[in-house]
């Protein structure tokens, strides 16, 4: 039997009103399974329920219906609070303690005594935090902040990360950084959950990816499987007054999906509608343009 | 029959973990006392309220009623600097996903601002000469105020730290039949003097000096609700 790091059942979940009842629906009815050392990517539009999915996941949240459990422990129990930790998506942490402070306050909920010394030692390596260790928690700039909410969610051994926006906002040196760390963190064993508005990190990262929308997942697959549909480019001298079937217009002139048709194919279409083609390349779709495929297709 | 050694894998009692890891965490809170006291204004603010009750001591006011101001006015300003402002009731999220309760959170900043309004209540009556049963009156009164001002200052802010110094400074020593005199018969009239009865009030505790174990229950009772009150509004803002 396969051992998961985190599962989720089925789990459903609505925001109510208090007094009516009446709400939305933030997750209907949404299972997944995590292997223990897999990145996976949540992505999708501003409401799809990516936040609540990773609340849910962490047991801040008891979900309406479903299951939740980490490496086989209810989520709510709290064996499980020392198995998966979370990094919320606006971080915020005691403002008069230092990095080494808050680290060393956090890890004395897990353990006691010498071996706390260890664990913000480690915490603070593991997230490149040895620079600003001293710096007040208030002090810190964004990258910093999301470098703590890395390391606190590491404290005390977990074997689950639920990562909420921790690649977003980030200039792209500090995010090749902290994806190698969490690279490092996956090759030990630990699971990770990550949501990501800025999906051109998930493409780095992720092995697998799920798009989010309407709380439900509504495409799923290995990063590979998923990118495996490729676009025709084609540069025109100038803009055309109505594309072919299939095409949309872009700045430089038109594109299209290739899906099951050859390049040929479809420039042999731009050619009948008497098209000047100047240039053209093929390349993979994009996991940005699949999210907004999706988002388009849900309105 | 063969002996279990020391450090094999069995698990420890539930009996003693539990309890000890509830303490470790209660401490871990405690111990940001330190860190606020000497770096934000919770350290000015004490040093200040000291001082101002020192010098209202030596004009002739009554250092019970010092130790009391003392205690019930230390435990807001703690309460107010624990818990109270907009960024550590936004931490709180990020601390109950770590194997921590709720109630472990409340007991510790309980604790905390307990022990900075017990501090200054001591501080001031060595200034202005010990008294065993005003010191206990104090700190009696700082434990039922600061329950009372942690679920408050969690629920709402600082705002309501603000309006309970307010409170605690204006109508504390004087009991309700004084204040319910200056209104006219009505609902308010009764609100108020519900308040006064039954909230954590200066005059009651002023009792504790002359041993009154009433007054001293009515204390710990509102120090014991007012953590459970605490720990259920950090409850509900972890989610």
């Amino acid at each position: 039997m396969t051992a998961y790091a985190l599962t989720l059942s089925h789990v459903s979940h609505a925001f109510r009103r208090p007094w009516t009842g009446r709400g939305s629906h933030a997750l209907e009815g949404l299972s997944l399974a995590l292997l223990p050392g897999e990145i996976a990517g949540l992505v999708g539009p501003p409401g799809a329920g990516k936040t609540t999915l990773l609340r849910i996941a962490a047991g801040l949240l008891a979900p309406d219906n479903g299951e939740t459990w980490v490496c086989g422990i209810p989520v709510r129990a709290a064996a499980a609070r020392r198995l998966v930790g979370y990094a919320p998506e606006t971080p915020v942490f005691p403002p008069a303690l230092t990095v080494r402070e808050a680290l060393g306050y956090y890890a004395r909920l897990h353990v006691a005594g010498a071996a706390r010394r260890a664990l913000v030692h480690d915490a603070i390596e593991l997230a490149g935090l040895a620079p600003v260790a001293g710096v007040r928690a208030a002090a810190l700039a964004r990258a910093d902040v999301l470098r703590l909410a890395l390391a606190q969610a590491t404290l005390g051994g977990r074997r689950v990360l639920l990562l909420d926006e921790t690649l977003s906002g980030l200039d792209p040196v500090a995010r090749r950084d902290l994806c190698t760390r969490l690279g490092h963190l996956a090759a030990i064993g630990i699971a990770i959950l990550l949501a990501a508005r800025d999906v051109t990190a998930l493409e780095r990262l992720a092995g697998r990816v799920m798009v989010l929308s309407g709380g439900r997942i509504v495409r799923a697959g290995s990063l590979a499987a998923l990118l495996a549909e490729r676009v025709l480019e084609v540069v025109l001298d100038a803009p055309p007054p109505e594309p072919p079937p299939g095409f949309r217009v872009t700045a430089t002139g038109l594109e299209a999906p290739l899906a099951g048709r050859t390049p040929e194919a479809a420039l042999a279409l731009c050619r009948a509608h008497r098209l000047a083609v100047r240039a053209s390349r093929v390349r993979v779709k994009s996991l940005e343009e699949i999210v907004l495929d999706v988002h388009d297709a849900a309105r | 029959m063969r002996r279990r050694r020391f450090g094999t894998n069995r698990g420890p009692f539930l009996f003693y973990t539990a309890p000890v890891h509830f303490l470790d965490c209660v401490l871990a809170e405690w111990a940001l006392v330190r860190p606020r006291l000497l770096r934000t204004r919770f350290g000015a603010w004490l040093g200040l309220l000291g001082a101002a009750l020192v010098w209202l001591g030596s004009r002739g006011t009554d250092p019970l009623a010092i130790a009391l101001h003392a205690g019930a006015l230390g435990a807001v300003i703690g309460a107010a600097f624990s818990a109270g402002t907009d960024a550590d009731r936004a931490a709180l999220a990020i601390t109950l996903t770590h194997p921590t309760t709720p109630l472990a959170v409340a007991c510790g900043r309980w604790l905390a601002a307990v022990t900075a309004a017990s501090g200054l209540t001591i501080a001031c009556l060595l200034a202005l000469g010990w008294d065993t049963g005003a010191a206990l009156a104090g700190i009696a009164a700082a434990a039922a105020v600061a329950g009372c001002a942690l679920a408050a200052v969690l629920a709402i802010g600082n705002g309501a730290a603000i309006l309970l110094f307010g409170c605690m400074t204006l109508a504390g020593l004087a009991p309700p039949e004084e204040w319910v005199g200056l209104t006219r018969p009505g609902v308010l009239r009764l609100a108020a003097a519900s308040a006064l009865e039954l909230g954590p009030a200066l005059w009651r505790y002023r009792d504790i000096a002359t041993g009154d174990m009433g007054a001293l229950l009515h204390a710990a009772a509102w120090a014991a609700l007012g953590v459970l009150l605490a720990s259920g509004v950090a409850m509900r803002r972890a989610k």
